[in-house]
């Protein structure tokens, strides 16, 4: 069977390569079919009312006229989903019989165009009683408030606590202690594709919904109780997605109220959300109000650390007021703190409620640690980096909630960041050019956080299914549950697939978007894609990689363990001599007297344990560090912060894509910048008033200052080729980057983002009027 | 909502005004106002949508005599991009520079940018800062008939003007500037990018000896429209652009500047602004 000639294949590693997504050249070419474009015969279009005020009792609501409209089919109102409540606490129905915030849904529309629709909702005529609402956190607490909830006393949602150790010891050990109140505001995801979901019911009952979801399996589990039928009904597809960002992580009413339009008409219903709707309905990033205090000795060894978080959970409770489980790891984990004393409350609002969002919780309790790491190090009157080493965990240390800090390469991060940008020099020269005269100011500002990075087990498993077949042709699939919401997780797929079975890219076919084919996973979380994914995918190849090589180890005499696959053949690992090319090794498995087809199924489940009540738990199989370094341009006057560069330093275990890394340390960094300056929901009274982008503000491409980025390999066990997950970290740690540098840069500090021009001159101007 | 009944997409001038006479016409050109107004339900097409993008003789810049002629059409990256505005209008150019995003320059035009009357229109601020007028033609008597208003008067109120129904602005025109005219505009919003104006000032005069003279300053985003701010101007005139001067500029401003809290500033940060910008205006012009 040996060839005569035979040219060696070379050994090549794809790992740390750049990879380009599959599905690139299709989006920017508009050739991609979003859910957004998809059109099913005999669709109706859906639109739904908003309540557009913050609290009422519905005093009548009259439908005929909408009923009566031609091209109308269907009219829902709260009455028909009554009864249906979902929601992490079951405090949600797809359609209310009560106002709770503005963009509560008060009747729907199925009708033949989106024009019908929308005349239908203006005959529909409903009588609102306003009631007296609650529009902040701290509102809802006092006694006078009036209670929007009936089964949740005192306005109070969820409630979280962490304690370890003894905190008046530990203060009254202190030297120095930072003690600050910090308001991270409302911000929302701005998703290109705006929310949008088709549904349509077959004669059986069976529900097939067309969806952004990034969660498809436990998906199905939390739309079962919107519509009153049994999980195992739902079959969930996933077009390709216009953004996510974590707003696809939960069910949000629009999807049941098209799957009911889709039951009473009997045909397939689209609700597709305007700029407008997705600006006031979709989640929000979690608002919360920090009272943080840190508490360090005269040599700068931090002793505690405490949080009392308050939580606008807004009218109905999603992912929003569960951030508590990782702000409390960061409260716990940032640095070496030894006592800890945190506690969260949620309290009902008629605000709007949040969801979850890249960096979850922790980019709200990293703008408070980072910042009073900076505020400690100027009391200690150290340099911050000097500061921070000190406290820097090392590897194998375990923090006071029982996460295993395996691989920990905080230290290194500090430094090369810290001596790529010079921090320590300049922060002392920008700090020295204070006082001085002159309009504009320059700031270096260093933060530095830790997040979970192989996934979050706070589901009870964390894991995921793959399935993988190589064909005839040699040409493989692989039908995973790790679902492509944009972050590039089909690259790295196809990356670690050519890796382990030596196929051209191009010849990897990827099925991840029905949850009628592709087995379960978490869904895209937590950065937890690549490494659970990344793991999974491994694995199923190396099965199928095994099968292959006994078949040629019987069919060429060589043992299977001297052969490998590269460049579509089976080779002599040793020299690359090329025995036999793949796919004819793989049509005579099959059409051998003893048939055999290449098709493996592989679970992964992480090395990790449940989150648990008591909080105390390594709930991730890999954590890491990222310290971003932000030097900035103030003018004093106008306020307006340029930000001339960002550093970054990250542990990603290991480069797998550099390419896709690249990208996604970039759009996490430009999320965080409009976090940090620009993007702000404007509520008055319930009600946002900059539902668009012409005053919602969004970084744009001319603001996108220098990156430098340097990507740490630590090399982690649990990891795929030793990478962990990456996504997060950028996001969270640029706000308080930029807030120590405004500090570095004029003296000031903001402690409720964003730092607008507005805020920045206005905490300078009254600076220099309390100065004088 | 309203349905379009008829579309026209007149060739000239008299044709246009013809059917605004008819009444009942909704005007559209980049549509990169209306449009947006439309979709927010902020204002309504017309049973007539006229498209006026084809209209000859309404487009170009060029000079007749001592004036200056841009044509209603004329679009903001055609002002930015031209050599006759850069040699003598510098100011225009400029605010064409910060103006909105490169889509929205190709497709807005100057005509529309000051119909839409709003106080942060910013190709505002630097034609009143050249004393503009504005031509506007309408059909009488079976013939294109037309009139010109300066543009210090041309705006009335929020959204309302001096053009008055079945006008239409053809053209905007100013004498040409002095040798030694001198003028400088600034802007600023959040972010340097597809930013509505939080407060826009915009100052010229003829530098004399380090005297100023025929001052003209304009103020976006502080009033309830576009405004000339007479107060500056008197504390300018026949001055000696010195410190002082700067500083007595600086206090009028605050006078002259009427502004409001809302979504994108409080009154205090515009009025601070005005201030900032009027020193950081009137140096630029110095160090000129």
């Amino acid at each position: 069977m040996e060839q005569k000639v035979a040219t060696p294949i070379e050994k090549k590693t794809l790992i740390g390569s750049r990879v380009k997504k599959p599905d690139a050249a299709d989006k920017a070419t508009g050739k991609t079919r979003y859910i957004n474009d998809m059109v099913l015969p005999q669709m109706l279009i859906g639109k739904v009312l908003f309540a557009g005020r913050p609290h009422a009792k519905i005093v009548s609501i009259d439908v005929s006229a909408a009923e009566r409209l031609p091209g109308v089919h269907a009219v829902l109102t709260g009455k028909d989903a009554a009864g249906l409540k979902f929601g992490f606490v079951r405090d949600n129905v797809p359609l209310k019989e009560k106002v709770l915030c503005e963009h509560d849904e008060i009747a729907a529309v199925a009708a033949d165009t989106e024009e019908i629709a929308l005349k239908a909702l203006e005959l529909i005529k409903v009588e609102y009683e306003d009631l007296p609402a609650v529009f902040s956190p701290e509102a809802g607490r006092e006694a006078s408030a009036p209670q929007l909830r009936e089964n949740f006393p005192d306005n109070k949602s969820l409630r979280f606590e962490f304690k370890h150790g003894d905190l008046a010891t530990a203060e009254a050990a202190s030297d120095f202690i930072a003690d600050n109140i910090f308001r991270p505001h409302h911000v929302t995801h701005c998703c290109m594709g705006t929310s949008c979901a088709i549904a349509d019911f077959d004669n059986n009952g069976k529900l097939t919904i067309w969806t952004q979801t990034q969660y498809p399996y436990n998906y199905k589990m939390d739309l079962a109780p919107a519509l009153g039928i049994a999980p195992g009904d739902i079959r969930v597809i996933q077009p390709p997605v216009g953004g996510a960002f974590g707003s696809k992580l939960d069910v949000y009413p629009y999807e049941p109220i098209a799957a009911l339009l889709a039951r009473k008409t009997g045909r397939p219903v689209k609700v597709i959300y305007s700029r407008e709707e997705e600006f006031k309905a979709s989640p929000t990033r979690q608002a919360a109000i920090i009272h943080m205090r840190t508490g360090c000795t005269r040599d700068g060894t931090l002793t505690f650390r405490s949080a009392d978080v308050l939580l606008d959970n807004g009218a109905y409770t999603s992912w929003g007021p569960t951030i508590p489980v990782i702000m409390m790891r960061t409260t716990s984990g940032h640095y070496r703190v030894p006592v800890v004393d945190f506690q969260a409350q949620a309290i009902y609002t008629n605000n709007p409620y949040a969801g979850s969002f890249r960096g979850y919780g922790n980019v709200q309790t990293t703008f408070a640690t980072a910042q009073q790491m900076d505020i400690l190090a100027d009391q200690v009157d150290i340099d911050p980096l000097a500061f921070h080493l000190k406290n820097a965990q090392k590897s194998g240390e375990v923090t006071p909630q029982k996460s295993f800090l395996r691989e920990c390469v905080l230290a290194e991060c500090l430094e090369t960041a810290a001596r790529a940008s010079d921090y320590s020099r300049k922060r002392a020269a920008y700090a020295a050019e204070r006082g001085k005269p002159g309009r504009y100011k320059k700031g270096i500002g260093l933060a530095s956080s830790i997040h979970n990075a192989g996934g979050a087990k706070i589901h009870k498993s964390d894991g995921i299914g793959t399935i993988l077949k190589v064909d005839d042709y040699a040409r493989v699939t692989v039908i995973t549950g790790a679902s492509e919401i944009g972050q590039g997780i089909d690259a790295v797929i196809n990356l670690i697939v050519a890796e382990e079975l030596g196929v051209p890219l191009e010849h990897i076919t990827i099925i991840n978007n029905d949850s009628d084919i592709a087995p379960w996973d978490v869904g895209v979380h937590a950065s937890r894609t690549t490494f659970i994914a990344g793991n999974g995918t491994r694995r199923a190849a190396r099965k199928a990689k095994a099968q292959i090589l006994k078949a040629a180890e019987k069919m060429l005499g060589e043992p299977a363990a001297a052969l490998e696959l590269r460049g579509g053949s089976v080779v002599r690992d040793q020299c690359g001599t090329p025995l036999i090319k793949l796919d004819r090794l793989l049509r005579q498995m099959h059409f051998q007297a003893e048939p055999e087809l290449v098709m493996v199924t592989d679970y992964y489940e992480p090395n990790s344990q449940p989150e648990g009540a008591d909080h105390v738990s390594d709930h991730s199989a890999a954590y890491s560090h990222a310290v971003h370094i932000a030097e900035i341009t103030v003018d004093t006057l106008t306020g307006e912060i340029k930000v001339d560069k960002i550093t970054s330093a990250q542990d990603v275990g290991r480069v797998i894509n550099r390419m896709g890394l690249e990208a996604q340390t970039e759009g996490g960094i430009a999320i965080g910048l409009g976090y940090a300056l620009s993007e702000n929901m404007q509520l008055e009274g319930g009600m946002l008033k900059n539902p668009c982008f012409r005053d919602y503000k969004l970084i744009t491409a001319p603001e996108m200052p220098e990156l430098e980025m340097h990507f740490i390999e630590s090399h982690c066990a649990e990891g795929p080729y030793g990478a962990k997950g990456v996504s997060e970290l950028p996001t969270i740690v640029i706000a308080p980057a930029i807030a120590n540098a405004l500090f570095n840069a004029t003296g000031v500090r903001i402690f409720n983002p964003p730092l607008s021009p507005e805020k920045v001159a206005r905490a300078i101007h009254e600076t220099r009027q309390g100065g004088n | 909502m309203q349905d379009i009944k008829t579309y026209l997409s007149p060739r000239g001038i008299d044709e246009a005004v013809r059917a605004m006479a008819a009444g009942d016409v909704t005007v559209f050109c980049g549509g990169t106002d209306l449009s947006p107004q439309v979709e927010s339900g902020a204002r309504q097409y017309t049973a007539t949508l006229m498209n006026i993008r084809r209209v000859e003789g309404m487009s170009g810049i060029a000079e007749a005599g001592n004036l200056v002629r841009i044509g209603a059409l004329t679009t903001v990256t055609e002002i930015r991009r031209d050599p006759l505005v850069a040699r003598v209008a510098s100011i225009l150019a400029e605010a064409a520079e910060h103006f909105a995003s490169d889509q929205i320059r190709n497709a807005a035009s100057l005509g529309g940018n000051i119909c839409n009357a709003s106080p942060a229109g910013d190709m505002i601020n630097p034609l009143l800062v050249l004393d503009a007028e504005v031509e506007l033609a309408r059909w009488q008597d079976g013939a294109v008939a037309t009139r010109r208003v300066a543009m210090a008067d041309f705006f009335l109120a929020p959204r309302q003007t001096a053009k008055r129904d079945g006008e239409l602005l053809t053209a905007v025109f100013f004498a040409r500037p002095a040798t030694n005219f001198v003028a400088c505009f600034r802007k600023s919003g959040p972010r340097p990018a597809l930013e509505i104006s939080t407060v826009s000032v915009g100052i010229g005069g003829r530098l004399d000896n380090g005297v100023f003279r025929d001052v003209r300053v304009a103020m976006g985003s502080v009033a309830p429209t576009p405004l000339r701010a007479r107060h500056v101007e008197a504390a300018l005139e026949g001055k000696r652009l010195d410190a002082d001067g700067i500083l007595a500029a600086v206090a009028a401003a605050k006078t002259d500047a009427k502004p409001i809290d809302d979504v994108r500033a409080s009154a205090w940060y515009r009025e601070h602004l005005v201030q900032v910008f009027t020193e950081e205006v009137l140096n630029h012009v110095l160090g000129n």
